[in-house]
């Protein structure tokens, strides 16, 4: 970086002095220079603010610790937020605090509240109910929901489990991490990080009784949300923190960003999971199906190229939903939450599916077998297996209480899925075994059916189009009328393309009078492209399904 | 039963994973915390966001920042930080940081150069343009960002160096009325109050400051208020301030100055003043009263949007406290007749006595880091140390020592920021030196200002950032270190002189400004001129010299250590003798639970405080005595003016503009780099609007709307909400649309822009 100093008019030494001052910017200072503010042995010198702010006994049986939020202290500056992801470590998008906006009121009263939030460590914490490892667990003595980071898995259920949107998911580490009350500071007697940083002493801890907490949301008959305004009915899950206020809050309160419409994550391998698991599902039914009802034996190649085609679409549809798990290697645990999660019923039934399917189609493929075993049982037993594993899909997600995922909204998607997409791929074996009239043209019947049921029972969500509020669903439909409309209609062409309007043309097609010339590759041309699209349909309208759900949530901040 | 298998199997309760959080006990009486931040020494740094000054207890390893925590004693901020304060560390790894001098190239792109580039092209560039058009033509805009000792080099550079006369800084955006009032009330700008006032008030007014957000930690300290106080907020909107005050008085913009002189009106009718005090210790009473008896609550009650009952209300809180204190910030300041208005509230606190004592005072709460430094030492509108320019004695007094040459000295005073501008307009400025500002993002009436910068023959950015908007404009570009990366004080609004160490590396080959200036002088050939200037602490002894009798002496302050080791030490201290005649102060009666007091959290060395130490709390004016030559306090009014757009039909509403969240500082070029921060604040720029004007206008809550003012244009998303007014809308002013609507109008003696009022339509996007 020197210049010849023969050609410059400056003297020799500024260049020296550019190089000294540069050197003397890099050497830090501050410890040898000045004092050192504490001993090296000193005791937390925080505590003389927050003593008071937390308990040192430990709660008694049946009572756990809370947070307590003084909603009139709270001024909405944020130290929460940033003395929690300073103090615990956190990665540098992660926070596990968030501070929204409530406002409404009155014209001439308006009223707006801050809202600090963090895990309310539920006293029936759906995190923990829905984890297939059982990575959670909800503390004995103190009720702190604490996550066990080794043994998570990264398959993100309790991030759409949870109500208030607390588990935060780490790409870097493949797993979800949350808030635990800094548990190993209160057992020390020190505040939790929150607690600490509030200039406003508006964050304390206090004792709950999770009975009588559970009884007030739960038996409650009140209409109002007795745990805070523009926030989810606590009934679910029990939170226990509390909001507190010397003014009664009025019900008009709403988030700031309530009527905000927030597109979800897409979860790509999950769409293709359940798209691919109901195809095969749909598959094998037909195949069980089929022989009870029309002739098989003029196509002896279609039975066990339907099975092999279901099969592997099956084990793709499983392996491709590991891609979704931040930590695959961990996931044999997933029968450890059977009890109660319906993702590992999910997980368990399907695992269970392959199997089975496995079995049945290599009986299929070697007919020799078939004599000491009993084929027909197993492929029974794999297509009621596989039907339980659509219903747990269906349950999986009707669990998260998210109102778009309800069972009676999803699960008829779910067996629509199936039908249609089992009979397109049968279609298509069907004409590529040379299988006889009538069995094309009513499998194009059956897609034609499937599609029309699946196009209808997407349908009613538009009906809340005509809410003034901004209920979820209302927000869902605006998601796929407005921003995901480009998505949606497309889904609906594919749909209509390739699940009504080219299965009509095939099923008349072959029952005209003038049927394709034999060994013709039109007719397979044909029902190849009716299950791609309609595939490629159905992979579009799932995708919708994640991405436009609108989960309930904790009071944001102002939307922009 | 025992498994055949190690429970771990099933369950990993422990492992990488874990560890990652687990909080280890730390030592420094810092608590538990995660292993990968254990420290081994911790130091008190002076944060560098805004003028509360709260002190950073930085954790470091091996000399290197790699955490903070608030400190715990600091006298300013007790433990607490806002979340700027903690996150002050992120903005310096910022991959936006400027690592190298950049210089335009003949293809218009700003380039890598070496620093001996840049500084000749610096030199040859600017004495090019003092040669054709004189010395004048070249000018600096400073800052209130900076260390004081830089401040005061910059400014001792520009005008007795390399012979500028003009130079002036941002602090004209935040400060310069509450300078201006108080030089021409008191005789000197001295804000009087010290922080544990908030604390001691039974009545606190806050006229235009949204405390909770512009300064959290200062509402901290009003909530440790255990006297039950009346906190009362004048403000248009409900600010959150607003809304955790006692009462809000939610008047219409810029009506501050009518409804002070109602009070004063109603306070002098009802005999609710203080006459011994105005007897013995103001000038110019008399005559105020004649000029407010117009002022009757019934004149201005429309014109405030209060009712008369309203304003009695008002006055006879003021009336019934017995330690009043009245507050102002940016919505006084930044007002078209903003000093009258900040002297209407120091005449209230004059006629009522209400001066002097603890939970009192008519109290500037400043805005930036180091706007206080800046306002005495930054040799702009004053000269270094708090002296006039215009004065021959003071002049001489400066040249003698600094041991310079007398001809140096300007016998005039600078240009203000926005005369500066118009100096580029009428082609009498060519070159400008910006220095940790972005005037391309906060100047009023922001297009006008980029037209002035794109004119200048010359323009040099010296900033942490190479892409702030003014950086993008420049010729030049000249990487600064950072707050944390050098050293020096800053000054906080309750006068707190507070030390800025070097905890982490510059990028790059970044520099400090001190060092940067150093090499200019050295380029420029006024080296000798600095010759001793060689430290940040050895200016601060400059410093010292030069504020000797003056009522801003610091000549007691031993050096930097002792600075650390009192907790900041607040101006005047000129040992103990500043505690006699003339320099009245009065130590707060309230008791820290840190800095000054035994036992357990003293710095062992020092022990209990001893007398030659400064009491950890002071505030100025306790027997009444002025800084004007006859110590007396001056009453100052003067009718009040008409905004200068007022609503019109095809402008129907008012803007606002403030600030928007307290993770938000300014122009965000640091605030901007914190991924925390950023999940602190709406991304996009969004509009306040009252719900009968969206309704009206068919606007609907989260659309996007078009905001037009008579100079620009923006779209901005709709947040409909009753905490504005009817007729009101309001705009954080960190957003970088926001300034295309402002109209640059000043006030006449500040010269400070009106920030918040100027007439737009708004209208919903198609």
């Amino acid at each position: 970086m020197r210049r010849d100093p023969s050609s410059s008019s400056i003297p020799d030494e500024t260049i020296t002095l550019v190089d000294a001052l540069l050197a003397e910017q890099q050497s830090l200072t501050a410890v040898d220079k000045f004092s050192r503010s504490h001993d090296r042995h000193a005791e937390p010198v925080q505590t003389r603010y927050y003593r008071d702010l937390i308990l040192l006994a430990k709660p008694g049986p049946g009572a756990q610790y809370a947070f307590e939020v003084d909603l009139d202290q709270c001024s909405g500056c944020k130290a929460c937020v940033t003395a929690c992801h300073s103090l615990n470590g956190l990665d540098e998008e992660e926070t596990w605090r968030n501070v929204g906006l409530l406002h409404g009121g009155t014209f001439l009263k308006p009223v707006q509240r801050t809202v600090t939030t963090a895990c309310h460590h539920c006293v029936d914490p759906a995190c923990l109910n829905g984890c297939p490892v059982l990575a959670y667990e909800k503390d004995a003595v103190t009720g702190i929901v604490k996550h066990l980071d080794d043994q998570c898995i990264g398959c993100q259920y309790c991030v759409l489990k949870c109500p208030y949107d607390v588990p935060k998911y780490s790409e870097r580490l493949g797993i979800v991490r949350k808030c635990d009350m800094c548990s190993s500071r209160l057992s020390a007697g020190e505040a939790p990080a929150c607690v600490q940083a509030c200039p406003n002493e508006a964050i304390r801890i206090t004792v709950v009784d999770q009975a009588s907490m559970s009884a007030t949301y739960r038996e409650s008959a009140s209409a109002t949300n007795l745990f805070l305004p523009g926030s989810p009915a606590p009934a679910y899950t029990v939170p226990t923190t509390r909001y507190r206020s010397a003014h009664a809050l009025p019900e008009s309160l709403a988030a700031a960003d309530a009527q905000e419409l927030h597109p979800q994550p897409a979860h790509t391998p999950l769409g293709f999971m359940l798209v691919l698991s109901q195809l095969s599902v749909g598959a094998f039914t037909l195949e069980q199906v089929l022989p009870q009802v029309v002739e098989y034996r003029a196509a002896p190649g279609l039975r066990p190229a339907l099975g092999l085609a279901a099969l592997g679409i099956g084990l793709l549809a499983l392996g491709i939903s590991t891609l979704h798990l931040g930590r695959p290697f961990g996931a044999w645990r997933a029968f450890l939450g059977l009890r109660r999660s319906w993702l590992s019923r999910e997980i368990v039934v399907f695992g269970a599916f392959a199997g089975l399917a496995l079995l049945h189609t290599g009986l299929l493929w070697f007919p020799p077998l078939q004599r000491t075993w009993l084929p027909d049982q197993l492929g029974w037993a794999t297509v009621v297996t596989g039907w339980l594993g659509v219903f747990s899909s269906a349950m999986l997600y009707h669990d998260t209480q998210r109102a778009y995922w309800r069972l009676h909204s999803s699960g008829p998607k779910f067996m629509a899925t199936a039908t249609l997409l089992g009979a397109a791929l049968a279609l298509v074996l069907a004409v590529g075994t040379g299988s006889p009239s009538p069995l094309p043209a009513s499998l194009a019947l059956l897609v034609l059916f499937g599609t029309v049921a699946k196009l209808a029972s997407e349908w009613p969500i538009f009906r809340h189009l005509q809410n003034e509020e901004f209920t979820p669903l209302h927000k869902t439909a605006r998601l796929l009328e407005g921003r995901l409309g480009l998505m949606h209609r497309s889904r609906v062409a594919l749909g209509l393309v390739g699940g009504i309007l080219m299965p009509a043309v095939f099923a008349l097609g072959m029952t005209s009078s003038r049927p394709a010339a034999p060994g013709s590759l039109l007719p397979f041309i044909h029902a190849a492209l009716i299950l791609l699209l309609s595939l490629g349909g159905e992979l579009l309208e799932r995708r919708l399904f994640f991405i436009a759900v609108q989960p309930v949530k904790m009071p944001g901040g102002i939307a922009a | 039963m025992t498994l055949p298998f190690p429970p771990s199997l099933l369950r990993q309760r422990d492992g990488p994973l874990t560890q990652e959080l687990v909080l280890h006990p730390a030592d420094f009486g810092l608590g538990q915390v995660p292993a990968r931040l254990q420290p081994d020494a911790t130091t008190n740094v002076v944060c560098g966001f805004c003028s509360t000054g709260c002190g950073l207890n930085v954790h470091l390893r091996d000399g290197h920042a790699i955490n903070l925590t608030p400190t715990a004693e600091y006298p300013v901020n007790l433990g607490m930080a806002c979340p700027k304060g903690w996150e002050s560390l992120t903005p310096l790894a910022s991959p936006d940081r400027a690592v190298t001098p950049l210089l335009r190239n003949a293809r218009g792109e700003l380039e890598p150069v070496d620093w001996d580039t840049a500084l000749q092209v610096f030199t040859v560039r600017f004495k090019a343009i003092q040669d054709q058009h004189g010395p004048e033509a070249v000018a600096w805009l400073g800052t209130g960002q900076i260390c004081t000792e830089e401040l005061a080099f910059l400014g001792a550079l520009g005008k007795f160096g390399m012979g500028m006369v003009h130079g002036d800084g941002n602090t004209r955006q935040c400060m310069a009325t509450a300078v201006t009032a108080y030089k021409q009330s008191f005789g000197f700008d001295a804000p009087p109050f010290t922080y544990a006032d908030f604390e001691e008030s039974d009545v606190l007014v806050f006229v235009g400051s949204n405390l909770c957000i512009a300064h959290p930690i200062l509402w901290q300290r009003v909530l440790r208020n255990r006297h039950q106080p009346e906190i009362i907020v004048i403000d248009p909107r409900r600010t959150e301030t607003a809304t955790a005050a006692t009462r809000h008085y939610a008047i219409r913009p810029k009506s501050d100055l009518k409804l002070l002189y109602a009070l004063a009106h109603i306070l002098i009718q009802r005999g609710w003043i203080q006459r011994d005090y105005i007897n013995q210790h103001t000038n110019g009473f008399d005559s105020f009263v004649g000029f407010v008896k117009e002022f009757a609550p019934e004149q201005v009650a429309a014109d405030c949007g209060l009712s008369v009952e309203e304003i009695n209300g008002l006055a006879e809180s003021i009336h019934r406290g017995r330690r009043v204190s009245f507050w102002w910030t940016m919505g006084v300041n930044q007002g078209h007749e903003a000093t009258r208005t900040t002297q209407a509230l120091i005449n209230l606190a004059l006629m009522t006595g209400q001066i002097g004592r603890p939970g009192t005072g008519a109290n500037s709460i400043t805005g930036q880091c180091n706007a206080m430094g800046s306002r005495l030492f930054s040799n702009t509108t004053n000269l270094l140390g708090g002296h006039d320019f215009l004065n021959p004695d003071h002049r001489r007094k400066v040249a003698t020592l600094l041991g310079i040459d007398l001809q140096r000295i300007p016998d005039r005073n600078s240009l203000a920021y926005d005369q500066i501008l118009e100096g580029i307009e009428r082609g009498q400025i060519k070159g400008l030196w910006v220095v940790a500002t972005n005037p391309a993002h906060s100047w009023i009436h922001q297009e006008g200002c980029r037209d002035l910068l794109a004119r200048l023959d010359f323009l040099v950015v010296q900033d942490m950032y190479a892409n702030t908007e003014t950086a993008r404009q420049g010729h030049l570009v000249l990487p600064s270190a950072g707050w944390g990366e050098k050293e020096g004080t800053f000054i906080n609004s309750e006068r707190r002189i507070g030390l800025v160490k070097k905890v982490a590396r510059a990028p790059g080959q970044a520099l400090s400004d001190f060092s940067i200036f150093r090499l200019v002088a050295q380029y420029w050939g006024c080296g000798e001129i600095f010759k001793d200037w060689t430290s940040p602490e050895a200016v601060f002894q400059i410093m010292k010299r030069l504020s000797r009798g003056q009522p801003c002496d610091i000549s007691g302050i031993r050096d930097y250590r002792m600075l650390d080791e009192c907790g900041g030490i607040q101006w005047p201290w000129a040992g103990q003798a500043a505690d006699g005649p003339g320099f009245p102060v009065s130590s707060s009666e309230y008791r820290h639970p840190g800095f000054g007091l035994p036992p357990e959290t003293m710095n062992p060395e020092l022990g209990t405080r001893s007398p030659e130490l400064p009491p950890v709390e002071r505030r100025l004016f306790a027997d009444g005595v002025f800084f004007h030559p006859d110590g007396r306090a001056r009453f100052l009014f003067e009718a009040p003016m008409d905004v200068g757009e007022p609503a019109d039909a095809a402008f129907p509403f008012v803007l606002l503009t403030g600030r928007g969240t307290s993770a938000q500082w300014h122009t965000q070029t640091r605030t901007g780099k914190s991924a925390v921060l950023r999940q602190h604040y709406p991304e996009g720029i969004y509009v306040e609007i009252h719900p009968t004007d969206a309704q009206r206008l068919g606007v609907k809550a989260n659309s996007n709307v078009v905001v037009a003012s008579r100079r620009g244009a923006l779209e901005a998303r709709a947040f409909v909400t009753p905490s504005v007014q009817p007729g009101q809308i309001f705009i954080p002013m960190h957003y970088e649309a926001t300034n295309r609507l402002t109209l640059a109008r000043f006030d006449p003696y500040s010269r400070q822009p009106s920030y918040k009022a100027c007439a737009v339509s708004v209208r919903p996007l198609e």
